[in-house]
């Protein structure tokens, strides 16, 4: 199925916008503005709820002229692109999305023709899946983790970069027992937050090629 | 707009196919996506996190009523979006020198294609038929497709050599301790703030 690629599934929305000419400022220019002040980080509505590796919101104009003698044609709506490359199960991730965030689909999607609102998860879901569009062709580099094996798996790249460059030269029985250690600390970290840049390292100074 | 979030940059082109050449399409991406041979050139071109195409046919835009004016269009539409690492002209340049066979396949059903070489007349019809991306987010703005890549192959390696620290003396730890590092040492490029790019 091109939607899926492994266990990650490429979700491809496309909403009609409303088109009043009485709405001041016009429903597209409203939804850009609220995405404009949306966060992107942890506070995402996308961090907030679970599955989304990336996501992106687009308002779509128009259709592109490409010059003659292609024809010049236009659409007769503007549309939101939501493209999202999520976790598996779409029914799960849509409703999951309209537990976690419900306030801010609401605020984007209001502006969109027919949209029920995410207070009644079936009728959202419903509505998505009336907007889906279905991919042709789905690539992921990485199509076998969830978000949460992701995240785990940089803490543990980053953890064990550390642990190593603080271990060499020393001697087995002392090097096994510190690392049994570092694997139950790491193990009893919390998971860093989706959308999340981390703390910063501190530099290292004093190589070779300083 | 933003187009870029961390170390990942969003591109999304839309292009105007006559309808009979979409079934061209159809075909084409379907063989990419069963035949691993011809992706191998795009898994090879290790920026990318994630990429698709999708045919919206003249009669495919969602219509729901309510007022809606129904679609009248005389073509279909090809749309592309990708997550990638580096800047836009780092990635029009690789997809040209690299990918330009399996581009001009499936792009050269799009009206006034000029195919991906010569690279100045390929990055000019993108520029054309590219639109900005209003809102991006990642859940690993720091990492790129590359980190994700090892960061599994690391957790993969811990994930073993726990297994049998457990069942090993001491020195027969220290050696498997030292095949983990050898097997990961590539592994552990910093992730970290994105660069700044232009």
């Amino acid at each position: 199925m091109p939607n899926q690629s492994g266990t990650v599934y490429g979700l491809t929305i496309l909403s009609p916008i409303m088109n009043d000419e009485n709405a001041s400022p016009s429903h597209d220019l409203q939804i850009r503005n609220y995405l404009a002040t949306l966060p992107t980080g942890e506070e995402s509505p996308f961090a907030l709820a679970p599955g989304t590796h990336l996501a992106r919101l687009v308002v779509m104009d128009d259709v592109i002229f490409v010059g003659a003698p292609a024809i010049e044609e236009h659409l007769q709506s503007k549309y939101l692109v939501f493209e999202s490359n999520c976790d598996g199960d779409l029914d799960g991730y849509l409703t999951g999305l309209a537990a976690a965030a419900p306030q801010h689909l609401d605020a984007v999607w209001n502006h969109c023709v027919g949209y029920p609102g995410a207070a009644n998860p079936k009728a959202f879901v419903d509505y998505m899946k009336g907007c889906q569009i279905e991919t042709t062709f789905f690539f992921a580099a990485v199509n076998d983790k969830s978000v949460t094996e992701t995240l785990c798996a940089l803490q543990t790249q980053r953890a064990v970069a550390d642990f190593i460059a603080g271990h060499q030269g020393i001697e087995p029985a002392r090097l096994q027992a510190e690392f049994a250690e570092f694997v139950t600390r790491l193990e009893s970290e919390p998971l860093p937050k989706p959308g999340s840049t981390g703390s910063p390292r501190a530099i290292k100074t004093g190589g070779r090629n300083e | 707009m933003s187009n870029i979030n961390g170390k990942v940059y969003a591109m999304n082109a839309i292009t105007p196919m006559k309808p009979w050449k979409t079934w061209v399409v159809r075909a084409i991406l379907f063989a990419l996506g069963h035949v691993n041979l011809l992706r191998q050139d795009v898994i090879n071109l290790s920026f990318i996190e994630f990429a698709r195409w999708v045919v919206v046919p003249r009669r495919g835009f969602p219509s729901l009523g309510g007022g809606q004016a129904k679609e009248d269009l005389k073509y279909d539409y090809l749309l592309f979006f990708s997550n990638f690492n580096g800047t836009w002209n780092q990635y029009i340049d690789a997809f040209s020198a690299v990918l330009s066979i399996g581009l001009n396949l499936v792009w050269r059903w799009s009206e006034k294609f000029p195919g991906p070489i010569p690279v100045t007349l390929f990055k000019e019809y993108i520029a054309r038929v590219q639109f900005d991306t209003d809102y991006y987010f990642t859940a690993y703005p720091h990492a790129t497709a590359n980190d994700l890549k090892s960061a599994h192959i690391v957790q993969a390696s811990l994930d073993s050599l726990v297994q049998r620290s457990h069942e090993c003396t001491a020195e027969e730890f220290k050696s498997a301790y030292l095949n983990f590092v050898i097997q990961v040492q590539a592994h552990l490029g910093e992730t970290g703030q994105a660069p700044i790019v232009f």
